[in-house]
């Protein structure tokens, strides 16, 4: 899923400070997964800025409301009709959640309350990895089925550098050494003969490209 | 002896294994203080959300209880262990706004169960024992 | 025509001796022509680190065009953590226009090391794909993509490899790997544990690898016990054996230098009996005032006339 984790409760307080009618709208399929903008981080948050309003005496009201999906204009359409009761839409989508409800509501202040990080997998209850980074030109079946681009820290294509330590990466001692893995992966599947190769250099303009990347279907257009 | 309770609202969940006659139990206490004293039994300790425990302060409790299973004891082996690290992530969220990580306690029952929460609510708040 | 005196060395079938010589972090040529004095005439060549452990230094590059103009062999550390494709073919070519005769390709040390920990990490190629990219610059005459040069670079190419880096098995394959993208010489990370060492010198020789690739085995002296100590544990893929941290121990404080020059010598000697070694580097980073002693000591002077 996409993974995100909140913003420091300060630097949300301080974006929605000057209104008095917020709008908390979280999401339910990636950031809910990853309890960052599901329903249940949308009631915290709620019940955070409801207990410090009271403390400060600020009169500013908060009410919460979750799309299934904030990045489809179908769900985010739940919010149109109800949008000008407020004055500013704080956001728990991710970055593309956030930015589609701001092309639905262009006149209304929308401000994210998170900050949207990969495309990760559940490792385990509560502990979320990076796997892919979008580079538009998977090759993870020349690695093992490990991405080097994401999960060696150098992006190496063409084996580990001299700082791998006991199957940890020189950059992070708590992640493990992803050549380490995807050499471990091919010599137990009978495939390591596959790195003698040289993987020649990526094509990058895949990834970064002219700026945002589009997927057009004609077939799936209206 | 003024009772504590009687200056702020104390708001208790509990693990319902700890007194399977609960129900029955925890009347006393919540006729002779009123709305001071609120009772939430929860199926076992670690379904405790941290939203149960932000949702009372919000609602005006001075300080909030989890009462779990003595260690080893939860009936769903882990539930008390959760239960705790529920209510430690509800602190942070406490501490984001100001308010001290103490307006949250979980505690354990003493063992052997069942003991009475009548009992074991006069014992954690200081209050005389019942009539 | 100025050549590579590094390669001609090796030719030679003499026993190669390059250093390691470490920029200022600052602007001031002054201590760049100052080190390369220190070392003329103590060895064949002069490697030059690129912004080593991330930590912003006077370039490479124009290190070593400093120490060209000094009448030394300069040796161009390129790591593609801070440039892209086309800064790096760019800088290649300015290497070899600036008389720079000697390049050693490496990935980098992860940025998040030094003192810029929040710039862009860029790995754009890695080593192997910068070799084979410098290989084809040279000998075919042609950018990445294809595009013909106007004319090519003169360049002796090498690589680095860590005898001691994880995963141990897989170290003479990534380096068999190194020579198939286009590497000439190779220099190592710095050797104290000379059995493991031989082992692996005995694989890259099984395989046949010495006789396509000149191995300068990596030496850096010990000046302390806390060097010694601080290398084992926190400096990635270097194995310091107990045994000489031991010796380092036996000695007063005083003395642990000229012991640490002593283990070297040592080193160094066993080394010239291994078969495939065909020179040594030495990095002896911030005390390169030791380099002349230590190279003498080892019965290493004179250096062939360049």
């Amino acid at each position: 899923m996409i993974s995100a984790e909140r913003k420091p409760f300060e630097e949300i307080k301080a974006s929605i400070s000057r209104y008095k009618k917020v709008l908390i709208v979280g999401c339910g399929t990636c950031v809910a997964e990853c309890a960052a903008g599901g329903e249940k981080e949308v009631a915290l948050l709620a019940s955070q800025l409801r207990i410090d309003a009271s403390r400060e005496g600020s009169k500013i009201e908060f009410k919460e409301m979750t799309l299934d999906r904030q990045c489809v204009y179908e769900f985010i359409d739940q919010v149109t009709p109800v949008a000008d009761k407020y004055d500013v839409i704080l956001s728990l989508g991710c970055g593309a959640g956030v930015q589609a409800m701001a092309e639905v509501l262009p006149k209304v202040h929308i401000v994210p309350a998170l900050n949207t990080t990969a495309i990760a997998e559940t490792r385990e209850a509560g502990v979320w990895l990076e796997d892919c980074r979008g580079c538009g030109d998977c090759k993870l079946d020349s690695f093992a089925d490990i991405c080097p681009i994401t999960r060696c820290a150098k992006g190496l294509f063409n084996g580990p550098c001299g700082g791998s330590k006991e199957g940890r990466c020189e950059a992070d001692p708590d992640s493990p050494c992803a050549w380490q893995l995807i050499l471990t992966r091919l010599e137990e599947t009978g495939r390591l003969a596959s790195l003698d190769e040289i993987y020649p250099p990526a094509n990058w303009a895949k990834q970064q490209g002219k700026g945002p990347r589009k997927i057009v279907r004609e077939d799936q257009r209206a | 002896m003024e009772s504590r309770t009687t200056r702020f609202s104390t708001t208790i969940f509990f693990c319902r294994q700890i007194d399977p006659d609960e129900n029955t139990n925890r009347r006393a206490l919540e006729k002779e203080y009123g709305g001071a004293i609120r009772f939430f039994p929860l199926p076992c300790s670690g379904r405790i959300e941290a939203q149960h425990l932000l949702k009372a302060i919000e609602a005006g409790a001075e300080k909030v209880y989890l009462v779990t299973c003595p260690e080893g004891a939860c009936r769903y082996c882990e539930g008390n262990v959760r239960a705790k690290k529920r209510l430690e992530y509800a602190q942070g969220l406490l501490k984001e706004v100001g308010l001290p990580a103490e307006r949250l306690q979980v505690t354990r029952a003493a063992g052997p169960l069942p003991v009475s929460i009548d009992a074991l609510t006069r014992a954690l708040l200081g209050l005389p024992k019942s009539a | 025509m100025i050549e590579s005196r590094l390669k001609k060395v090796l030719t030679m079938g003499r026993f190669a001796v390059t250093a390691e010589c470490g920029p200022p972090k600052g602007a001031d040529p002054e201590v760049v022509r100052k080190k390369g004095s220190l070392l003329k005439g103590f060895v064949d060549s002069v490697n030059v680190t690129d912004n080593q452990t991330g930590v912003v230094r006077l370039s490479s590059l124009a290190s070593c065009a400093i120490l060209r103009r000094e009448g030394l062999d300069p040796v161009l550390q390129m790591v593609t953590r801070d440039r892209n494709r086309i800064a790096l073919q760019s800088d290649v070519l300015g290497a070899s226009a600036l008389g720079i005769r000697n390049i050693l390709c490496l990935s980098g040390d992860h940025q998040g090391l030094g003192n810029q920990p929040e710039a862009k990490g860029v790995f754009d190629l890695d080593s192997v794909q910068l070799l084979k990219v410098v290989r084809e610059m040279r000998d075919k005459g042609i950018v990445l993509g294809g595009d013909a040069l106007s004319s090519v670079p003169d360049l002796f190419i090498g690589a680095v490899e860590n005898p001691f880096g994880d995963p141990m098995s897989y170290r003479a394959a990534r380096l068999a790997k190194k020579v198939r993208a286009g590497a000439e010489f190779v220099q190592t990370q710095c050797v104290y544990n000379l059995p493991r060492f031989k082992a692996f010198m005995t694989e890259v020789t099984d395989k046949g690898l010495d006789k396509k690739v000149a191995v300068l085995a990596g030496i850096t002296p010990l000046k302390s016990v806390r060097m010694a100590e601080y290398m084992a544990k926190s400096v990635a893929g270097i194995d310091v054996p107990e045994e000489v941290i031991d010796r380092l121990k036996g000695v007063p404080a005083g003395q642990q230098r000229a012991e640490g020059i002593r283990i070297a010598v040592e080193t160094i000697e066993a080394l010239k009996g291994i078969k495939g070694v065909r020179g040594v580097h030495i990095m002896a980073i911030e005390w390169e005032e030791a380099v002349p002693e230590l190279v003498e000591k080892a019965g290493l002077l004179p250096r062939p006339e360049g």
